[in-house]
């Protein structure tokens, strides 16, 4: 069987969103799963999602690297987000329990494979959860990864930086659906987009699938019932603003 | 990290005789600098094939191995009639190859360079076609970006089939070539005044190479010569081509027109779609003449000049995206007032939207708000702040559509700041071209005349469209 990888980050808690693309992945036929980090926080489903997601990890389905909002979780990070995400860090901390809380703190900052680098935010100091935005952050991620395919997440838009002529990293924003050829013989930088809090206007979940043996990669965008994933941030008592995200897609 | 293009030559892979992926190798039919063209066969496959292998290794030039890695991404999307059929592709690290139909036909170049006089009508049905076979390119969301008479092929019967895709950019696919050093690769005598200037996205550069091509078979002669530096190339941004009339006196006013008006500087200025020019190329009936059609003289030394001047500054066009240019559907904007609830109204202006939107299956709707302004203190709850003020009305714009069930093609979302919102709204529907404004006019006035209301008269005063004003 060929593989094909499922590449998810910035899943913030959102069960709906979670189950929706788990079985738009089957669909797809996705052999492995990859969870590019921010398990938590946001939304108002973190010990389902954790669950699921560790019972994957545990059974060799899938791999999951750390996000800063999972970080936030056991360590002190206040100064670096906004209030709302603070709030939803705070109650996350709430909900969750010991073996939830080991799980984030066991997992990797960063997992390179013999092609391909998987790290929440950019290779280049990892843990200082710097945006790849532009050409200049995802030039300094393939610097460090060294790899040809390098998949982040943490900036919740969809794009894919290409390696130029002259060597210089262009974005392009890919179009949901349509299976992009990636060659080995440059580098490229894929930012999935956002599974739980989708930020570009357009409310679904973004995910995407990596095939090596076709060295092709597909962005998808699933809709999912964010009216109740949002419905229950409200119930939660979490920030109203978090709510409107989810049903904005802003 | 440059390019990694340490391929292996390709000479001892692919030889007559040889088998690769199933594909049997026959004669060698071209070699040319970029890549080499081989005969094949393959079992289960009835057309004749093509082997394109491109010319990579140490010693060549990486612009062979971009060209081929483009034609390959945008031949293996392409579904046209006058495209060849893609077959298959072989691993570009190891054995790279693009497989497609073989096509019947020569180069239009061959007949060029052989002296042939095209007739008038020759010239109109090959310039209809063209426009035809580039249409079924941008309604695909491709632009070709090299048509030129060597990549046009055309067989007996006078079909025409357009080949090469290594300088194409398909909108849906990372463009390759997008900030190469070199500005304006591409043929000299049939490239665009924007891709002189860099510019890869514009449908509308076909449209000017189709016009260059017309010209030549007409007059024998290209428009803008064939320069071979930067400053000759930047010619056309201003020059005015010699009129073909001068040239050739039985060219029609009409066909002046349309040739002189595909060679436009400003892509603007030309016909805005291929099936638009393929129409008036088909019915000359519909050619409305300009000053172009009378041009029997040269451009004079001052007119030269004043083109020079406008030069200096070129912008060029914005560049719509390529399946666009040929879509009419109808832009509708629903104003929709988020400070007020009156719910009959609401409803009334749902079925009106309702009912225009399912007369018009091409049709999109912009819900539309204002607000007076945000604070520029970004206070400490989300909810105060500038962002989340507009994500509140912006939740109660979906909700008010959330009843008319559209996909979010057809639909979306804005709230507009503006202390003046009738103003606000029709430089909205002028900056988007839309061709209806919905406003609601309540009958539940309270006793001093509201500013919406004052809003209503303006907006119908000013709006560059229609208004429909829906009453309860």
């Amino acid at each position: 069987m060929t593989e094909r990888i499922g590449l998810f980050a910035d899943l913030h808690s959102n069960l709906e969103a979670f189950d929706s693309c788990m079985a738009r992945a089957e669909e797809l036929g996705v052999t492995r799963m990859v969870f590019l980090g921010d398990l938590v926080g946001y939304n108002a489903d973190p010990v389902a999602l954790l669950e699921r997601i560790a019972t994957l990890v545990e059974n060799k389905k899938a791999i999951a690297v750390l996000g800063n909002h999972d970080e936030a979780v056991f360590k002190d990070s206040r100064n670096q987000m906004n209030a709302s995400a603070n709030a939803a860090i705070e109650w996350t901390k709430s909900q969750l329990n010991n073996d939830h809380i080991d799980f984030l703190k066991n997992l990797p900052l960063m997992v390179q494979e013999d092609q391909i680098c998987f790290v929440h935010a950019s290779a280049y100091n990892p843990a200082e959860w710097n945006y790849i935005t532009d050409s200049m952050s995802a030039w300094r991620c393939v610097q460090s990864s060294g790899k040809n395919y390098t998949f982040v997440g943490h900036a919740h838009e969809q794009a894919l930086f290409y390696q130029s002529a002259v060597g210089k990293l262009i974005r392009f924003a890919p179009h949901p659906g349509d299976e992009i050829p990636v060659l080995p013989h440059r580098q490229w930088v894929g930012v999935v987009g956002s599974l739980g809090q989708p930020r570009d206007g357009n409310p679904e979940a973004c995910f995407a699938v990596f095939e090596p043996a076709s060295e092709s990669l597909t962005f998808h965008r699933t809709p999912y019932d964010h009216y109740t994933a949002a419905e229950k941030v409200r119930r939660a008592g979490l920030p109203e603003d978090l709510a409107n995200r989810l049903i904005t897609g802003k | 990290m440059p390019i990694n293009t340490d391929i292996q030559a390709v000479d001892d892979i692919f030889q007559e005789g040889k088998v690769v992926d199933g594909f049997v190798l026959g004669k060698e039919v071209h070699r040319g600098g970029m890549a080499s063209l081989f005969s094949a066969t393959k079992e289960g496959i009835d057309v004749p094939i093509l082997l394109k292998i491109p010319r990579v290794g140490r010693d060549q030039p990486v612009e062979s191995l971009i060209g081929f890695e483009t034609e390959l991404t945008i031949l293996r999307s392409l579904k046209s009639p006058y495209v060849p059929q893609y077959l298959g592709s072989g691993n570009m690290a190891t054995r790279p190859y693009i497989a497609m139909e073989r096509v019947e036909g020569r180069p239009l170049e061959d007949y060029i360079k052989e002296g042939k006089v095209f007739t008038i009508d020759e010239v109109v049905r090959i310039g209809a076609d063209l426009a035809q076979a580039v249409q079924s390119l941008h309604s695909q969301d491709a632009i070709h970006l090299d048509v030129k008479p060597e990549n046009i092929l055309i067989d007996e019967r006078g079909k025409l089939t357009l080949i090469d895709f290594g300088l194409s950019h398909h909108a849906r696919y990372p463009d390759l070539l997008a900030e190469e050093m070199r500005k304006g690769i591409g043929s000299a005598p049939y490239i665009s005044p924007e891709q002189v200037a860099g510019i890869r996205s514009d449908s509308r550069s076909d449209i000017f190479s189709i016009g260059v091509i017309m010209y030549e078979l007409l007059t024998g002669e290209l428009p803008f010569g064939n320069p071979q530096t930067m400053s000759g190339l930047r010619k056309r941004m201003w020059a005015e081509p010699f009129p073909p009339r001068a040239i050739r006196r039985e060219i029609p006013r009409w066909l002046q027109e349309v040739v002189l008006r595909c060679l436009e500087p400003r892509a603007a200025d030309r016909y805005q779609g291929a099936a638009r020019l393929r129409q008036v190329l088909r019915d000359p009936e519909g050619v409305t003449l300009t000053e172009r059609a009378e041009r029997v003289e040269p451009p004079s030394f001052w007119e030269n000049l004043k083109g020079m001047f406008k030069a200096a500054g070129y912008e060029p066009s914005p560049s719509p995206r390529p399946s666009m240019g040929n879509l009419d559907a109808p832009l509708m904007i629903a104003a929709i007032d988020t400070r007020q609830s009156d719910e009959a109204l609401r409803e009334r202006m749902q079925i009106t939207a309702k009912n225009l939107l399912q007369a018009y299956p091409e049709s999109r709707l912009i819900c539309l708000s204002t607000i007076a302004s945000t604070p520029t203190y970004e206070g400490n709850h989300e909810s105060q702040t500038a962002s989340g003020i507009v994500r509140g009305h912006l939740v109660q714009l979906m909700e008010w559509a959330k009843p008319l069930k559209l996909p979010p093609e057809r639909i979306s979302y804005h709230v507009l700041e503006a202390l003046d919102p009738a103003s606000r709204i029709v430089e909205f529907a002028k900056d988007n071209d839309a061709s209806l404004i919905l406003i609601g006019a309540s009958h539940k006035l309270p006793n001093k005349v509201t500013p919406w209301r004052t809003s209503m008269t303006k907006i119908v005063e000013e709006a560059p469209c229609s208004v429909h004003i829906v009453r309860t």
